[in-house]
């Protein structure tokens, strides 16, 4: 029996939905295999260094020569830099995004503007930041040190926060603000008694966010915070960064240092996959009590 | 009241930083590439393929267009990729899959240059060396355009998935489900409306994608190839303009007018990225009227 | 951004409040959460704050250094900053750990970025000493750079051990002019070529891709400069040995220490040292061939019979005047007792003649010291 034309075009629709649909379902799982290579790749190349030795010593006398030692110096370093930066960039960014979606019109050219300049820091690879970090360190003559890191690390991240910020920030119903002021509040009132809580998980994964990003930056670093073997205690000293770590091991002559490179790369991954979840994790929990 | 006002200029004057910061970052640029560009033409410096700094030639044409190559190419690899598995996210994936690939994406997204780059020495480079070269009858060393773009291809493909999946998500549950009770099949669903009603979010995904192509530097460096020759097939080595950053800075200050005619190529990409922006936000709006 | 601009993702839908009841316990939820979330900040307020709190400490401690003009040797007490080459970072690396431990006070940070990075560091003052694997350019010394020579090393030029052609290069050598034709005029592009045979086995040439001592002195030797390298370029010393380790056509060079394994004495599994056929003969004689083990290069280095470039002086660059107390002392004890590191790290000595020269320079940056005080 022949099939009527209908019955072939429904076919065929069907046919090219399913065709589509396992061609979408493999193009996801390519993405969990890359995701999957790349890990493993980083984790085979490290075993052998890969022992609780690398995060509990800073580097030993000739560390890079292949004696003793660890990353904490590293480790301690960047969490030290990113936190501090990350700190320095929330505070600039959140009262202007408050700012920019309480108090100016949608449209207005300077939020336009404002916009716009975001949109262009956006895209400035972290190597001009790190070169202008550098023309500023020359300027007011400070030297290589965790402050000339910070600073220029807050502007690298200064962009993604503001972006991460502004949608979320965005996503607050107009009813809701519309209500606050008919009650009688004032736009300051609403911006931080209302829209802050509505908004606080959204806030505290652009935090995580930045600071997965800060975390990993080896461009804007590379001329701004030094190296050191020691922990740093003052926001004077030259600071040691996990990717700079990385960065030195890898192009150290000794095969023995290159392997602890990638053992330093496998612990900045998992210290950026224990903030990626809990990122997730807290919006989730705190979302909970947020009005949808 | 006053408080209020107070605490509303505050974040009024932090709300102008980030116009403050790109204004400022121009200037020092323009600034110091200003000394060669008063002293050779324009036009010779950008269309010149000659490029010998040691001899005061500082011809950008290579450098231009490989950038422009190298993010083409990643960009035409990851675009069908992160489609796809954005709308398989968005729309087919059961919430436990859900749940997995998500957070993979985000540490995807979080992965510091230099690991891509590690992991394009590791595998990409062997892989384009071996098996992709002699496949098209080409002779590579591994170091090339192409690999260049994979490895750049899959370091966009978070930033484009996530904002993707976001914004499928948003399309109305209302307008998918009258498409289904008209009869339609689910790739029609997503074809007829879902992709149209998405456009311009999904157009934002990939200009963001875009921005982050154009200024990554470590990791691509480590495989292009870095010859300072127009780029004649995707088997040959290219040199984008962060890559010509990271590789000169230090010998900046040695060579008379290296540090000029590194900040016009800087400027340059600067340029490319904002004109790339503004004809994205063009579109954008002529695509937001049009659907209102 | 553009997605907020279209106004996109603005949920459209609004809930009330789930259920009443929980308003009261809400509220005094809301509270303890604000509560927490300003003790929370105030913390890491305070904790910012510590980190400045040895600022104080720290920038008077290294007044009162600098103010002092002479110091007993055992007491030298401050801290120093080193940043530079790849190349002499092994030797460096090794000194500074005998000085720190000579000299307990004293701190160093060591950095490798690069030549081109420790000169630009140096000459705007971020590091007190530089390390530098190349000639100092004229341009850098009107900039008041002051070139130290401390140790010598050289590049040598490498292949793939599975090179078909390796057996005819090493009876035939590489020449200079030869070599000067595959890597600045690109006239030579197969191998065949450079042994005296009919075929077109491409070269897989090799580069560096950073601005680094290597390349230039390769350069040098070639009688041009890093920028008319032709072939690949890969970023890093260790870059380059692994490019030419899995290119079995492959040809490039490196620095001595990074071409060899510091274990082993002998190049690393898979690579070949480059010989060079120092008088053109077409032969490698058995002077020429000294290839084998670090050892036997380092003493062809230091009898000159390998070629300069591209061996050459490693310095260690200063800028006049002497910003910090404690360059000069530092110097000096690398020229004298750190001399008998240098052999053991996997560099040559320095002549006695050459040591006492490079020391009268230190001299003459010195007296500066007391005139500087706290000026830029």
């Amino acid at each position: 029996m022949r099939l009527s034309t209908a019955e072939t075009r429904l076919r065929r629709r069907k046919w090219l939905d399913r065709a589509f649909y396992r061609l979408m379902l493999a193009s996801a799982v390519i993405v969990a295999l890359i995701l999957l290579l790349i890990l493993l790749t980083i984790l085979r190349k490290s075993l052998p260094a890969l022992k609780l030795s690398m995060i509990t010593r800073t580097p030993g006398a000739g560390y890079y020569l292949g004696h003793e030692g660890g990353i904490l110096n590293a480790l301690v370093g960047s969490l030290e830099i990113t936190l501090g930066a990350t700190l320095l960039a929330f505070i600039l960014t959140l009262p202007a995004i408050i700012f920019l979606n309480t108090y100016l019109k949608k449209k207005s050219t300077l939020s336009e503007t404002i916009r716009l300049a975001l949109d262009i820091l956006w895209g400035i690879p972290s190597i001009v930041f790190g070169a202008f970090g550098f023309l500023l360190m020359l300027t007011f003559h400070l030297r290589a040190s965790l402050l000339a890191g910070m600073i220029t690390l807050a502007l690298v991240e200064l962009p993604i926060l503001s972006r991460a910020l502004d949608e979320t920030i965005r996503l607050v119903p107009a009813e809701l603000k519309e209500a606050t002021y008919s009650m009688g509040a004032n736009r300051w009132q609403t911006a931080t008694r209302v829209v802050l809580r509505q908004v606080f998980p959204g806030l505290v994964t652009a935090v995580l966010i930045a600071l997965g990003r800060g975390l990993g930056d080896a461009a804007s670093v590379l001329f701004t915070a030094g190296y050191t073997d020691r922990l740093t205690t003052s926001l004077l000293q030259p600071v040691a960064t996990l990717p700079l770590a990385i960065f030195f091991q890898l192009n150290s002559p000794f095969p023995e240092v290159q392997q602890r490179a990638y053992a330093s790369a496998a612990i900045l991954t998992l210290l950026i996959l224990a903030i990626s979840l809990a990122a997730r994790f807290l919006s989730r929990k705190l979302g909970r009590h947020r009005i949808k | 009241m006053k408080k209020e006002k107070l605490a509303a200029g505050i974040s009024g004057l932090t709300a102008f930083f980030p116009v403050f910061l790109t204004v400022a970052i121009f200037l020092a640029i323009v600034l110091k590439a200003w000394p060669l560009i008063s002293l050779k033409s324009l036009p010779r410096l950008i269309f010149s393929s000659a490029w010998q700094p040691q001899k005061g030639q500082f011809g950008l044409w290579p450098f231009i267009l490989g950038t422009l190559w190298v993010t083409a190419v990643a960009f035409v690899l990851a675009l069908p990729i992160s489609l796809l598995t954005s709308l398989y996210l968005a729309e087919y994936a059961p919430n436990r899959v859900r749940k997995i690939i998500l957070p993979a994406i985000d540490l995807l997204a979080g992965l510091p240059s230099v690991i891509y780059g590690m992991w394009g020495i590791l595998m990409v480079v062997p892989m384009v060396n071996h098996y992709l070269a002699p496949l098209f009858g080409a002779s590579s060393s591994g170091y090339c355009l192409l690999t260049a773009g994979i490895v750049l291809a899959v370091m966009i493909l978070p930033t484009i998935i996530n904002i993707s999946v976001e914004v499928l998500s948003s399309v109305p549950a209302s307008l998918k489900e009258a498409a289904l009770s008209l009869g339609a099949t689910r790739l029609e669903v997503v074809r007829q409306v879902v992709l149209k009603k998405a456009r311009p979010g999904l157009l934002a995904a990939c200009v963001l994608g875009l921005a982050r192509a154009f200024g990554e530097t470590m990791a691509v460096l480590m495989v292009v190839g870095n010859v300072p020759d127009v780029p004649r097939s995707l088997f040959s080595p290219a040199y984008p303009i962060p890559a010509l950053l990271a590789n000169n800075y230090g010998e900046m200050l040695s060579i008379p007018g290296y540090e000029s005619a590194l900040n016009l190529a800087v400027l340059i990409l600067l340029l490319m990225v904002i004109i790339f922006s503004l004809l994205a936000r063009l579109y954008l709006s002529r695509l937001v009227r049009r659907s209102n | 951004m553009p997605l907020a601009f279209i106004g996109y993702t603005q949920k459209s839908r609004t809930e009330t409040v789930k259920s009443f009841p929980k308003v009261r316990s809400n509220f005094r939820r809301k509270k303890i959460v604000g509560f927490n979330c300003s003790a929370f900040l105030v913390l890491v307020f305070l904790f910012s704050l510590t980190l400045t709190w040895p600022v104080a400490e720290v920038s008077a401690l290294t007044r009162r250094e600098n103010s002092s003009s002479t110091q007993q040797p055992l007491q030298l007490k401050g801290q120093l900053s080193i940043s530079g080459a790849w190349a002499i970072y092994p030797l460096a690396a090794r000194w500074v750990e005998e000085f720190q431990k000579i000299y307990p006070g004293v701190k160093i940070d060591l950095q490798a970025g690069g030549a081109g990075k420790g000169m630009a560091d140096v000459l705007s003052g971020l590091v007190d000493i530089a390390l530098v694997s190349r000639k100092v350019y004229p341009e850098e010394i009107s900039r008041g750079a002051l070139p130290v020579a401390v140790a010598r090393d050289a590049v040598v030029a490498t292949l793939n051990q599975k090179n078909p052609f390796l057996g005819l290069i090493q009876k035939k050598g590489l020449s200079r002019t030869s070599l000067r034709e595959v890597w600045i005029e690109g006239r030579i592009k197969f191998w065949e070529e450079l042994v005296g045979q009919r075929g077109q086995t491409p070269i897989h040439l090799y580069t560096r891709s950073d601005a680094c001592g290597a390349a230039e002195t390769w350069a040098a030797f070639l009688g041009a400069h890093q920028e008319d390298l032709k072939g690949i370029a890969i970023y890093g010393d260790p870059g380059l040995v692994e490019a030419v380790r899995r290119d079995p056509l492959g040809l490039g060079f490196n620095n001595l220490n990074f071409a060899f394994n510091p274990r082993t004495d002998q190049p690393h599994t898979g690579l070949v040292i480059g010989p060079l056929d120092l008088n053109e003969d077409g032969q490698l004689s058995a002077e020429e061939n000294f290839y084998l083990t670090r050892e036997k290069v380092k003493q062809a280095i230091a009898s000159g019979l390998y070629p300069s470039p591209p061996a050459r002086d490693l310095y260690l660059v200063i800028t006049k005047p002497l910003r910090n107390q404690l360059t000069a002392p530092f110097l000096r004890w690398c020229l004298e007792e750190g001399q008998s590191l240098v052999e053991e790290t996997g560099y040559v000595r320095l002549s006695w003649d050459v040591l006492k020269k490079e020391k009268m320079k230190i001299g003459s940056a010195s007296p500066e010291i007391q005139k500087t005080a706290k000026t830029k």
